[in-house]
């Protein structure tokens, strides 16, 4: 390949344009006094005229001057643009001449930036794109925060404290509050079909200043006693249920059994954080009437906004004052507790913000890992074409060009990797999302948009900028004259290219020994929370929920005929070994109540508090949850005038019946108002809340005697596949109430993985990133050594000609190896130290101190490397000593 | 003899000093020369007019000068037509051609 050596004048200075230009008009007017004096004009008389004839001379030398000097400067560009040009083909070229190593790059590159691209769309959509709501960051979540008692962490508010922090509070403009659900619409046509509902306090679209795209949104009179059904509903809902037809607008559709007017339609992104179709008012007033019962139901979702020129600060300090007066008025429900403000993004993206957070900082440490590859890749190519570099250096070609070529090929080698790297993004959280439709805590619109494009390009650039500078600094510190010397052929390389390899793979390590620390401990935590025993059997067995609701199920009598009717039906199917229902399923969560002991006395601030698990039919035997004492449920518990009766876990037995529980009898609720309850039994424990959190003591009625909730969650235990049931399940509801709706059919193995899915699905994205680290590292120090043994080919030739053993070259070459190793692995476990705060809030079961995962780390990453390094440290015994002393 | 008329458009320079280059490369007092010749003594251009002219039609990279020696053994600067000034010429001519015909049509007495 040519050099583009072109001889041209060079760049002109200004002083240059001036003496060019002055020289010129000189010349035009002795031409012209020469014609004047031929014609008998006195040599005076000649400089006269020509120079009234030329007209203004001076103005002339100026325009001209200038003109001259904008031409260079626009030469000068194009020039230099020339030479870039120039320079991006001969990249482009020499790439296609080496295309392992450009393939090599470049899917490096693609996969990693796309990865980083990937994370970066699905943390911009949770944690950064504005919240669709007016001025969101007035808005702030209100919870509840329990510092001890019955529950410690935090939870919504009970309907009473809505209420009291609502009328009390000063430093919000107002407080809304909602609780999702589900709820049956029956279309004009076709099955009845379950849909996601908020229902929200009528403030709640004036709080989040919120317009509808079409119609009004909820006010406070669609709250009121008597007044009509209304709703708003998603634009998703609008179209599928109304045709998206602006003029049906007023229109009534079903909902739970109800004519339901739809007055206001939302934008396709409104949401509450969670998904719904539909927004309804909540009607508080009789959970307000009955506040002994109440108190302690924490499912309301507050949002308040603050006024202005108020500080989150401040509304803390004046709920904690509310707090501790309602601590004071009811003492059991409110001892130990108080309302918190936060952030309304922090409380509606959850521990998935710092999970992406987590994930995109493991991302971008696999970046640095694959810069630091390809700029060691990049060294040893620019030491192999030395002898070119340093003819074209003799030939004048300045240092600068040197570092322009190869800056210029790793931009190129990085920009084709962040183009593909888009693509892979784009594929990546399709798929990703499409597998696993829960990874995200809510409806977030991660999409491969502008601002993720944006990120991917600098990415890209920085990449190609990192990748490409340090090793042509280094080339360009090259003695020249020693390579030519040599004949472009040594091997020595130079000590400051030496010593910018050895940094790049000891850097790698280090990284890579972090992300690893890292990724270790989360997967001996998910081995830990796997471990739990969680006290039922999930294989073969097949829940679904019913939604059973609105005017036909207002009594318990009819939800009890429904429920018998289809619990039966199953039962009677062939194939099936039990088959119950319950208010909620293991590992989905429970709801707590107090309540008195008969026989008892109680400590008023601390009432027993039990989670509620109302059940029926027989739930435990088909999740085999073993009875340890008394009787489940027996038909007769249904008789009228039987005494109500409930199951309490091992749990309960020992924390509040250190005298046997079975025959004692209990009042639900701080003010014991309802009918005594008799235990007749004690169940072994399940994980209710699910695996990361403690068994509490739980208190299961028989759903029959207290069937105010009235959509359970049916398990049926099956002899053979779960999942073949699933028509008679379907059929068995049906021939109940053909209104019904059934949905989220599931195996409860599928249902109990359901609780770890975000933790999986992060642990399995940490995990490949460290193991792409730890494949990237290898690759790194092997590429490395390889190229330093081929360099030292004649001195091993000599060492084994003068009688070294193969053993003493192994040796040389692996100890190189492992000095790197170790120093990177000692750099990289300090750095992971350093966050251990950081990843101990992610933790279960172990501590960031766990020495499996450190000791575990170190040893893994030691036997990877040195199985690397002895590939070429074998290489160098195998060398010919006469070979390799003729090869130069 | 009167120099350059004050009405002469700056653009009618231009056009008349890429015609005289593109008959052959020359230094800027031969441009002059050869109007005057071409025009038997009625386009005039000035010196100060010229020089502009060429100048800017080199910024414009429509002309190209290199330093040589004049008929009489001086240091002269010449200039050529490049190939941007070639296709440039001749758009201008036909452009030129037509508004000359145009007004010559207006002018006609009837």
């Amino acid at each position: 390949m040519k050099a583009p050596l072109s001889f041209r004048f060079p760049w002109r200075s200004r002083r240059q344009i001036a003496a060019e230009v002055d020289a010129e008009l000189a010349f035009h007017l002795a031409m012209r006094v020469a014609e004047h004096e031929e014609h008998g004009f006195t040599h005076a008389d000649a400089v006269a005229r020509a120079k009234a004839e030329f007209g203004d001379v001076e103005f002339t030398r100026a325009y001209c001057r200038r003109q001259d000097e904008a031409g260079e400067r626009i030469m000068r560009w194009s020039e230099r643009l020339e030479g870039v040009w120039y320079d991006v083909r001969h990249a482009a070229r020499s790439l296609r001449r080496t295309p392992a190593f450009a393939a090599t790059a470049i899917l490096t590159i693609t996969l990693v930036l796309g990865v980083n691209t990937a994370v970066f769309s699905a943390a911009h959509a949770v944690l950064l794109r504005p919240l669709p709501y007016g001025h969101p960051d007035a808005l702030v979540a209100v919870e509840i925060k329990s510092v001890g008692g019955y529950f410690v962490g935090t939870e919504g508010l009970s309907p009473p404290d809505y209420q009291d922090y609502h009328a009390q509070q000063r430093t919000l403009t107002d407080i809304a509050a909602y609780t999702d659900g589900t709820e049956t619409w029956l279309p004009a046509h076709g099955d009845p079909e379950v849909i996601h509902v908020a229902r929200v306090t009528a403030n709640m679209f004036n709080v989040l200043a919120a317009t509808p795209r079409l119609g009004r949104g909820l006010i406070p009179g669609d709250a009121a006693a008597g007044a009509p059904d209304v709703a708003v509903i998603s634009s998703r809902l609008f179209d599928r249920a109304l045709g998206g037809d602006a003029s049906r607008l007023g229109e009534r559709l079903t909902i739970d059994g109800r004519a339901t007017r739809i007055v206001g339609v939302m934008s396709p992104d409104f949401t509450l954080g969670r998904r719904a179709d539909l927004w309804r008012p909540l009607d508080l007033r009789s959970d307000l009437g009955d506040p002994g019962r109440t108190r302690k139901q924490h499912w309301l979702r507050a949002i308040g906004r603050l006024r202005e020129r108020t500080t989150i600060a401040a509304a803390g300090h004046d709920l904690a004052l509310i707090g501790a007066r309602l601590a004071a008025t009811y003492p059991d429900a409110d001892s130990n507790r108080f309302a918190v403000p936060v952030p309304l993004r922090t409380w509606m993206v959850g521990s998935a913000g710092s999970g992406l957070t987590m994930l995109q900082g493991a991302a971008l440490l696999v970046l640095l890992i694959a810069c630091a590859n390809l700029a060691n890749l990049t060294l040893s190519r620019a030491l192999d074409r030395r002898g070119d570099v340093a003819i074209r250096a003799a030939l004048g070609s300045g240092r600068g060009r040197l570092i322009r070529q190869l800056l210029i090929e790793s931009l190129l080698v990085a920009l084709a990797g962040g183009i593909l790297g888009t693509a892979v993004a784009y594929g990546a959280t399709r798929w990703i999302l499409g597998l696993n439709a829960n990874a995200l805590p809510g409806p977030y619109p991660v999409a491969v948009d502008g601002m993720a494009l944006a990120f991917c390009a600098v990415l890209a650039l920085g990449t190609g900028l990192v990748s490409g500078l340090a090793p042509a600094f280094a080339v360009a510190r090259l003695d020249l004259q020693q390579t030519l010397r040599e004949g472009g052929r040594g091997n020595s390389g130079g000590r400051v290219v030496e010593r910018a390899r050895r940094a790049l793979v000891v850097a790698q390590i280090a990284l890579a020994a972090t992300l690893l620390v890292g990724a270790g401990l989360l997967v001996r935590s998910f081995q830990a929370l796997d471990a739990v025993k969680l006290g039922f059997a999930p294989d073969h067995v097949l829940t679904a929920q019913l939604t059973v609701g609105g005017a036909r199920y207002d009594s318990a009598a009819a939800v009890n005929r429904f429920y018998d009717a289809a619990l039966g039906e199953l039962a009677r199917t062939p194939g099936v070994v039990a088959v119950g229902a319950a208010d909620v399923l293991p590992t989905q969560g429970s709801s707590g109540a107090s309540m008195r002991i008969e026989g008892q006395v109680n400590d008023e601030a601390n009432l027993p508090n039990m989670a509620y698990i109302a059940v029926r039919g027989d739930y435990f035997r088909a999740l085999r949850v073993p009875l340890l004492a008394g009787r489940l449920f027996t038909a007769s518990d249904n008789d009228s005038g039987a005494a109500n009766v409930a199951v309490i876990n091992e749990t309960a037995l020992h924390r509040y019946f250190p005298n046997g529980a079975i025959g004692k009898r209990i009042h639900i609720g701080p003010v014991a108002t309802g009918p005594a309850i008799t235990i007749v039994g004690v169940v072994a424990d399940v994980h209710a809340e699910g695996a990361s959190y403690p068994v509490l003591p739980a208190l299961f009625p028989d759903h029959r005697q207290q069937a105010w909730e009235s959509s359970l969650s049916i398990a049926i235990r099956t002899r053979g596949d779960p999942v073949a049931m699933t028509p008679a399940l379907r059929r068995a509801v049906r021939n109940a109430d053909p209104t019904v709706a059934v949905h989220d059919i599931a195996t409860l193995e599928t249902v109990t993985r359901a609780s770890l899915a975000s933790r999986r699905f992060a642990l399995a994205l940490v995990t490949s990133f460290a193991g792409l680290a730890l494949v990237l590292a290898t690759i790194g120090i092997y590429g490395v050594l390889a190229y330093l043994v081929a360099g030292r080919r004649r001195e091993f030739g000599v060492r084994l000609a003068l009688g070294a053993t193969r053993g003493s070259v192994v040796t040389l070459v692996l100890r190189q190896g492992l000095i790197w190793t170790a120093t990177g692995l000692v750099l990289g476990l300090a750095a992971a130290a350093a966050e251990r705060k950081l990843l101990a809030t992610s933790l279960y079961g172990i501590s960031a101190g766990d020495p499996v995962t450190w000791i575990g780390v170190a040893v893994t990453l030691l036997a990877v490397v040195t199985a690397a390094c002895l590939i070429p440290a074998m290489r160098a015994t195998r060398v010919d000593p006469v070979v390799a002393m003729r090869a130069d | 003899m009167s120099r350059t008329p004050p009405e002469m458009l700056q653009g009618t320079v231009d056009l008349l000093v890429l015609r005289a280059l593109g008959w052959e490369a020359m230094h800027g007092y031969a441009v002059s020369r050869w109007l005057e010749a071409r025009s038997d003594g009625v386009l005039v251009v000035d010196g100060a007019a010229l020089y502009q002219a060429l100048h800017r039609l080199e910024r414009r990279g429509w002309v190209a000068s290199s330093w040589g020696i004049s008929e009489n053994n001086r240091r002269a600067k010449f200039y050529r037509l490049t190939r941007q000034g070639t296709a440039h010429l001749r758009e201008s001519t036909a452009v030129w051609h037509d508004y000359a015909h145009a007004v010559a049509r207006v002018l006609a007495p009837r």
